[in-house]
């Protein structure tokens, strides 16, 4: 089946896969070709591509995904969100840096909008170290 | 004839001049690259985003969910994205005068009117006007805007579409299509699903989870977003691009009254030394007479 993973920033991925492990706000979901057609609402976690049956764990691919839209049809997933990384795009020490800052200001959030904000930044960086790990164990040689 | 002095002072001022418009039109020319790519790199999302709200309007629980719901307008939100800064050909009256025009619309149609400034010129603008209420004013919005400020102006708009203040959200902004041809435009983002588009999407029996309200609450809204977003990118890289424009045209000009004013100064100075000569010669032939 086709999959179009579409951010703000543009196609990300657009290309034929096997299997995919998407997180939803009722849970996560595998999706295989031939899956009923569903619309779901996408939460903050981590996308699990594999590409072809009957590769390996290892060949797996990890996207961390902020929020978004989930659209699946017989032959077509396309999900709609903010941002997607691999864990090429992210930098490790980096991430953990922004959490620790994200966990910093939850601690210290004064208003519902602060800790909002700051809720959402831990939940991101805690996808984005989550997808580094898993891109970092299943790539060692 | 001007004196060389003069005309050489004047030659001297329009070149400083040439050279600021020069440098102008080099930043805008980079920022309408960086601003273009940005607007093409979210095109796709909101194409998608557009098609699934179309899709989901023809649903029948929509017409319960207070961002669907269509009703006779009788007052209307304008969201009118303008610059900051001046110095962009016409981008700016162009959409001002695209304003007026849906002011007017209304007024004649008896449609109250709410108003949304974004950009320093817009605002300058609505304070001036009687007939419309000013719902918001945003000034120096970044290149690329983040979620942040985008909630501000989206929820102001929803708030008012669901409290029952509005019953329709328009966005007035410059289409991109490309870095010559730029189009003011008038959108309709709310009530959602109202801008009729090409079905290629699925349109079998659909399920939705959790539940089709709450895929319904959250979908609208960020396609809706994802709408203004795409308008406030597009109206960005229009500003850039017709700055870019007018700022080249400046430039040439300049050129043009540097080279006019050049060969003035030499006719004037070619006419001096004729002079001069002249003189000498005529003060020669009193002398040998």
């Amino acid at each position: 089946m086709n999959l179009k993973l579409i951010t703000l920033l543009g196609v990300k991925l657009d290309t034929e896969v096997y299997e995919l492990l998407i997180p939803t706000a009722a849970g996560e979901i595998g999706v295989f070709p031939g899956h009923e057609p569903l619309v779901s609402l996408a939460v903050p976690g981590v996308i699990a591509v594999r590409y072809k049956k009957g590769d390996s764990d290892d060949k797996q691919e990890f996207f961390a995904i902020s929020g978004g839209v989930v659209e699946v049809s017989q032959t077509h997933v396309r999900i709609l969100v903010d941002e997607a990384e691999t864990g090429d795009d992210i930098v490790e020490a980096e991430s953990k840096a922004a959490l620790e800052r994200a966990l910093k200001l939850r601690a210290e959030a004064k208003n519902q909008v602060e800790l909002d904000k700051a809720h959402q930044l831990v939940d991101r960086h805690t996808v984005r170290l989550k997808v580094a790990d898993l891109h970092r164990r299943h790539r060692r040689p | 004839m001007a004196s060389t002095q003069v005309l050489k002072t004047r030659i001297r001022s329009v070149k400083n001049t040439k050279q600021i418009t020069k440098a102008m039109q080099l930043v805008a020319a980079s920022k309408m690259r960086r601003a273009q790519d940005a607007t093409k790199a979210t095109a796709p999302y909101t194409e998608a985003a557009r098609e699934l709200l179309q899709n989901l309007a023809k649903l029948n629980s929509v017409t319960r969910h207070p961002l669907f719901k269509t009703r006779p307008i009788g007052s209307r939100l304008l969201i009118v994205i303008a610059s900051d800064k001046g110095l962009a050909g016409a981008y700016n009256s162009n959409i001002l005068k695209s304003y007026i025009e849906e002011l007017k619309r209304d007024d004649s149609a008896k449609v109250k009117n709410l108003t949304i400034a974004v950009g320093r010129k817009a605002a300058q603008f609505v304070a001036r006007l009687k007939d419309t209420t000013v719902l918001g004013v945003y000034e120096e919005l970044p290149d690329r805007p983040d979620a942040d400020e985008l909630r501000a102006i989206l929820d102001s708009a929803r708030n008012a579409f669901i409290a029952g203040r509005v019953d329709a959200v328009d966005v007035i902004y410059t289409e991109f299509i490309s870095s010559l041809n730029q189009k003011t435009k008038v959108l309709r983002v709310l009530p959602a699903g109202f801008n009729a588009v090409e079905l290629t999407g699925i349109t079998e029996e659909v399920t939705y989870e959790p539940s089709t309200d709450e895929v319904l609450d959250g979908v609208a809204s960020r396609l809706v977003s994802a709408q203004i977003f795409q308008a406030l990118l597009d109206a960005r890289a229009s500003e850039h691009s017709m700055r870019m424009i007018a700022m080249k045209n400046a430039t040439d000009n300049a050129s043009d009254l540097v080279d006019d004013l050049t060969l003035e100064m030499n006719k004037a100075r070619q006419g001096a030394i004729t002079q001069e000569l002249a003189e000498i010669s005529g003060g020669v032939e009193a002398l040998n007479e």
